[in-house]
């Protein structure tokens, strides 16, 4: 029988010294943005009387936030359709195992991450620039958001696939697109829609936010009614966005679950 | 399927193969083999077997040397003319390698990747000729009533029967069969083998498979290669291999694990 090894100390020196240099860093961070709890206080006062003004929420508004709220959810689903397609390519490329070569994997691996460092707002100003503000620019900048979510993921799970399927398509002669397709996919289906409802949920919240900003859909509906002091109609929306958001994430969530 | 008699024949010359880390698969082999013959390669773990089927497609790349189907070197860099060559070899797997969520008859039609125009393939729009090849083969091994179930429902002889249908759906001159019976139970086993066998005889497509039990090797092949550290150590008639032969190749005395029915042993 061998025999077990002691079980370690623990290392409360390298415990302290962490919670220590959170503290630090959270003390100097609520510094730097000039955050003081005694301000917050105070303007919890006003916080208050705008919780007031808001209620109750004006159901009256509901039947036009129809409109708005399926723009929205157009922008998502082309996002997230338009995005999951380019996603594939971007995906299998930068899984090392089936990437065409280096240098492919290489550059698609570097266009990919850049694509996850801007931010969906980012995009969304750059493609309002280039076509203007509205419902387009949303759905364009909720594209290129999808690819940077899916293609991450998804070329991960890839290259966890059991190679031998790849292999013996590439034995009956197949091409790389060929082996890619029968051989790679299949495996890696489950993951890739996983991950498309996934990138779904995201853009429907985030299709909202970029509305603020001028993309259409309901938030730009939210963004106009704050500017006219209608916090009743504002409470409304919020009201609304957050039943829907939550319907959205149940049902993807329950599909999702299936697919396990 | 008409095979001609020219079709299937395979020499490796002067071939080495060595790995990346070092290991050497295969060493100074010199062999022929003939269209239409039934050869089983034997022994022990290591010992190269799957080195060399996997050089006669291609999927192992050769130090030194060269290996030739009918006559033409196995070219040595992944490509079109790869690709030409692969489509005239099959392969069959210890693991199956199925697409476990597709048919039995998507399964077999990969074997007709090579065949078709790549737009076809890629929308699933086969043509009926490469179906009925398919079918074919699917009745060669007595499976066709399974033709539309999901690979995964199957048991392992019946996954490894749509695995040589995929093989025989590429009408190859050559079929290589890595371990084909080892993950399945001894009846299966004899099932499988039997097939291999039989298809061999009806269509003449030349048949290398590895095994690693003894017995098996003795009843089911014609010529016995054996190997060892990736040499080859023993050529000869199945009917004439002795078992002082097989101590040579595995280098000990073998043992019940290395037959399938223990009976036989002694
Ligand atoms: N891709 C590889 N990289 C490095 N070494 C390898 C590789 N493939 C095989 N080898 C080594 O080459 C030698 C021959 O391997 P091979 O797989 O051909 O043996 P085998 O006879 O098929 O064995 P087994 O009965 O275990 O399948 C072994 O020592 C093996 O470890
Ligand atoms: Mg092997």
């Amino acid at each position: 029988m061998s025999a077990v090894p002691a079980k370690p100390p623990r290392n409360w020196l390298a415990w302290g010294g962490t919670i220590a240099f959170l503290v630090a860093m959270t003390w100097w961070s609520a510094h730097g943005i000039g955050f003081s709890l005694t301000e917050l206080l105070c303007n919890l006062a006003g916080g208050s009387r705008l919780l007031q003004e808001s209620w109750p929420p004006d159901f009256a508004f509901l039947p036009r936030l129809y409109e708005p709220f399926m723009e929205t959810i157009n922008i998502a689903i082309i996002g997230t359709v338009v995005g999951g397609i380019l996603s594939i390519p971007v995906a299998v490329l930068a899984a090392r195992n089936l990437t065409l070569g280096r240098v492919t994997w290489f550059v698609d691996r570097n266009f990919m991450n850049i694509l996850r460092t801007l931010p969906d707002l980012f995009w969304a100003m750059l493609f309002a620039t280039a076509v203007g503000f509205g419902p387009v620019a949303g759905a364009l900048a909720l594209s290129v958001f999808t690819v940077a979510v899916i293609s991450k993921l998804w070329s991960e799970s890839l290259e966890a696939i059991d190679m031998g399927m790849p292999e013996a398509v590439r034995a009956v002669g197949g091409t790389w697109l060929q082996m890619v397709q029968f051989g790679a996919i299949p495996q890696g289906l489950q993951h890739y829609v996983s991950y498309a409802l996934y990138a779904f949920e995201l853009n429907v919240r985030a299709s909202m936010v970029l509305g603020l900003v001028g993309a259409g859909g309901i938030g730009m509906i939210l963004e106009v009614q704050r500017a006219n002091f209608e916090y009743e109609r504002v409470s409304m929306i919020i009201l609304a966005v957050l039943v829907a958001v939550l319907i959205i994430e149940q049902i993807s969530e329950t599909i999702r679950r299936r697919l396990e | 399927m008409d095979n001609n008699s020219n079709q299937g024949s395979i020499r490796f010359s002067d071939a080495n193969i060595v790995y990346p880390n070092g290991t050497v698969g295969m060493k100074d082999l010199n062999l022929e083999i003939k269209p239409g013959e039934f050869v089983v390669i034997v022994g022990s773990s290591g010992a190269g077997k799957s080195t060399l089927l996997r050089a006669i497609n291609g999927l192992n790349k050769m130090t030194s040397g060269t290996v030739e189907v009918d006559g033409e070197a196995v070219p040595q860099k992944d490509g079109r003319e790869l690709r030409l060559l692969r489509k005239r070899v099959g392969m069959i797997f210890q693991d199956f390698r199925l697409v476990k969520r597709l048919t039995v008859m998507s399964n077999v039609l990969i074997g007709r990747l090579a065949h078709v125009p790549g737009w076809r393939a890629m929308l699933n729009l086969w043509p009926a000729h490469d179906k009925e090849v398919a079918m074919k083969a699917l009745e060669r091994v007595s499976i066709t009533e399974k033709a539309w179930v999901k690979a995964s429902q199957l048991s392992g002889g019946q996954q490894q029967r749509v695995g040589i249908a995929r093989a025989l759906a590429q009408e190859p001159a050559i079929i290589l069969a890595d371990e084909p019976v080892a993950s399945l139970d001894p009846v299966t086993t004899h099932q499988i083998m039997q097939d291999l066998v039989r298809i061999n005889r009806e269509l003449g497509i030349t048949t290398l498979v590895n095994l690693h039990f003894l017995d098996l090797a003795r009843k089911y092949g014609q010529r016995i290669i054996g190997l060892r550290f990736g040499e080859l150590v023993y050529d000869g008639s199945a009917k004439t291999v002795t078992d002082e032969d097989f101590r040579d190749i595995y280098g000990r005395d073998f043992t019940e694990d290395d037959v399938l029915d223990e009976d036989v042993v002694g």
